[in-house]
């Protein structure tokens, strides 16, 4: 089973095969030996032999969290927390390999949070330039300003001033 | 007392409900629509509802919470902190009701709530406060009469709005030459956003730190005072990272900054749990701030470097108990213990507020750790009160000590499907600066958003990848494997044949 994993600016195809008890998991053409205790519906107890790790058996304990967008984790291994984004392979397309996977194609601006619209600050049209506010939501009381993530146009815009939005909802897309 | 309702929420209600179990007293909570199912209640030995989910149209509710308290027939409240815990008219509704106001009367609250009226206080108690004008001046007093007051105090200088608040309508004046500007601009400032021009001017004190003593006060006329605690750590005027005791207090001082809270608290009568604020110059000097009137967020660490605990102790004040606890062992502390406040805010993204759902929680443990928390496995961040979820608390017999357990602690701490400012408090703890304990109240702003708060190298990259892609490849399925088929006469008897 084959996925392509980005995590910030890098893509990283992972392949993962059984070999009897243990799994083979190449990532980039590496090759590491894993053995993974299912914890619960959530966490992983892994042995890992990576491919020229000086020290053989890793014991990692991997939790994960999925985010409003499916394919979406957060991955919380040894006190850090590793957002990224998993698809099955070939879904980010003719990108870049070491390109940014989130720097081309259109940017869909999600409700990160449960909360209000306060502010539609662009309508479709409008060229935006990277951080520049395109939608101010209210959630806890405050005031969250997004902002664009490079420059671009607006395409859609889906919601209106005063609309309610659940974590995960599409508000506008940039092209 | 047998019953105590405890009027408010979250980790705080839940710190509450604790200390009366520990001492056989009943609890209530009262909840609004969405916190149903909140810890508090889950833990409350009763629980009634007083509104829909905003704070005003349910936890501010007195006369919701005073008919609960009456339903549930609890003869204490507990307003916890936040909320209505500084509200004098809450206060004086549970004494109209007969319940016992867990917490200071309602007059020593309104007089410590006014900031001009507790400097009042703290003057009249020979206590220093930070030097400034007595008396505001007025929006037509002349640039010449407000710089002969300002020679009277000295520069660098604050100038601030009397009807002041939020940053707005203050400014610091370097040198006498910057004093005319500053002043048009504040006094505009001030009138556009208060309707009021008055200013008076204070001097700044330019590397302050902010130090604080607890009290205890009790209905018999003894006031005593903690060791310090140490709220240097702020971001945005919030304290984030306290400790205590304070490595800049030394025990001659802390005799001196005591003794001077305690007077305080003396002087206006002061009962039950309270805190005095004080700024500390890097001379020594030392002025006060401020009082809080209530149980304050940080009191775990206090709880944790003395071995008393303030919530039960506030419960036998007020109910007609005598402060009988040794004065100089609350001066001496046992340990050095450190808090940080754990939110529902990603700090990579602003400090966006970060509700929902909280997927999975792994809370730290061992030695020297104590998490006091309002949040479970499967539990929701509602959207409309702070959003903080739980205070990380760490001591040890030093400094070091206790920051590699907080160290350790904050690794251990996962918080799934939501983002928490656990990173930022790790960045915090790796700071060199805040190791050596070199650090003022403008810590965070000077450092915070200079370079990332985690750096995740490639081979914890790849290791969360192969988490990832594990995870999809051996797919979870609902409870797992079945358990085989076992019969219990039969363990039985095999347990029983290797006797």
């Amino acid at each position: 089973m084959t996925f392509e994993i980005a995590i910030g600016e890098r893509l990283r195809t992972v392949a993962v095969t059984r070999k009897g008890n243990l799994l083979h998991v190449d990532v980039d053409g590496r090759t590491h030996i894993v053995d993974a205790r299912r914890v619960n519906d959530h966490v992983l107890s892994m042995l890992v032999q990576l491919e020229g790790d000086a020290a053989p058996s890793r014991s990692v304990d991997a939790a994960l969290a999925s985010r409003p967008v499916a394919g979406d984790f957060d991955v919380h291994i040894d006190g850090r927390t590793i957002p990224l984004q998993i698809r099955p392979a070939g879904s980010f397309g003719r990108q870049k390999k070491d390109g940014a996977a989130a720097g081309t194609g259109p940017q869909r601006i999600l409700a990160p949070m449960p909360g209000k619209v306060v502010r539609v600050l662009v309508k479709a049209g409008d060229e935006v330039k990277a951080r520049q506010g395109l939608v101010v939501v209210e959630a806890m009381k405050m005031e969250n300003e997004l902002r664009a993530a490079r420059d671009g146009r607006v395409r859609d815009v889906s919601v209106t001033e005063g609309q309610s939005v659940d974590a995960g909802a599409v508000l506008l897309i940039v092209e | 007392m047998k019953k105590i309702l405890i009027a408010n929420r979250g980790e705080i209600a839940v710190r509450v409900i604790r200390a009366c179990r520990d001492m056989g007293i009943a609890t209530v909570a009262v909840y609004s629509e969405c916190d149903r199912a909140a810890l508090h209640v889950r833990m409350a030995d009763e629980a009634w509802p007083v509104g829909p989910s905003a704070p005003r149209e349910s936890y501010l509710r007195i006369d919701a919470i005073i008919d609960a308290a009456r339903k549930s027939g609890a003869d204490g409240v507990h307003p916890g902190y936040g909320f209505l815990a500084e509200n004098e008219d809450f206060a004086a509704a549970c004494r109209d009701a007969g319940l016992i106001f867990i917490g200071p009367s309602p007059e020593a609250i309104t007089l410590m709530g006014s900031k001009t009226a507790a400097r009042q206080a703290a003057i009249a108690a020979g206590v220093p406060v930070v030097p400034g004008t007595e008396q505001p001046l007025s929006d037509t007093a002349s640039d010449a009469e407000v710089l002969k007051v300002a020679e009277g105090i000295g520069y660098p200088l604050m100038l601030k709005a009397v009807a002041g608040g939020g940053g707005k309508g203050m400014r610091m004046v370097a040198t006498p030459a910057d004093l005319p500007g500053s002043l048009r601009a504040a006094r505009s400032e001030a009138q556009s956003a208060f309707g009021d021009g008055a200013v008076y001017l204070e001097r700044r004190i330019m590397s302050p730190r902010h130090i604080e003593v607890q009290l205890l006060g009790d209905h018999h006329g003894t006031v005593l005072p903690f060791v310090e605690r140490e709220c240097s750590i702020q971001r945005r005027h919030q304290k984030v990272v306290e400790e205590s005791p304070s490595l800049a207090v030394t025990p001659e001082l802390r005799r001196r900054m005591t003794s001077a809270a305690a007077s305080v608290a003396k002087a206006v009568g002061y009962t039950n749990a309270g805190t005095i604020e004080f700024l500390l110059d890097t001379d020594g000097s030392f002025y006060f701030l401020e009082m809080n009137t209530r149980l304050q967020v940080e009191h775990p660490i206090t709880e944790m470097v003395t071995g008393v605990d303030l919530v039960q102790w506030q419960i036998r004040i007020a109910r007609g108990e005598r402060l009988d606890l040794d004065p100089e062992a609350l001066l001496r502390p046992i340990a050095h213990a450190i808090e940080c406040r754990i939110y529902a805010e990603d700090p990579d993204s602003g400090f966006l507020p970060s509700p929902g759902r909280i997927q999975g929680l792994r809370v730290p443990q061992g030695p020297g750790v104590r998490d006091d928390s309002g949040a479970y496995e499967g539990g929701d961040v509602p959207i409309f009160y702070d959003p903080m979820i739980s205070k990380l608390i760490t001591w040890g017999d030093s400094r070091d000590h206790a920051i590699a357990r907080m160290r350790r602690a904050l690794s251990e701490y996962q918080v799934r499907g939501i983002r928490t400012t656990i990173p930022f408090f790790q960045w915090i703890l790796e700071d060199d600066d805040f190791k050596a304990f070199r650090f003022d109240t403008g810590f965070i702003d000077r450092k915070f958003g200079k370079e990332p708060l985690q750096v995740v190298d490639a081979v914890h990259e790849d290791l969360a990848a192969i988490a990832a892609a594990v995870h999809l490849f051996t797919k979870p399925v609902a409870n797992h494997v079945a358990p085989a088929a076992t019969s219990r006469w039969r363990d039985a008897g095999r347990i029983e044949a290797l006797r």
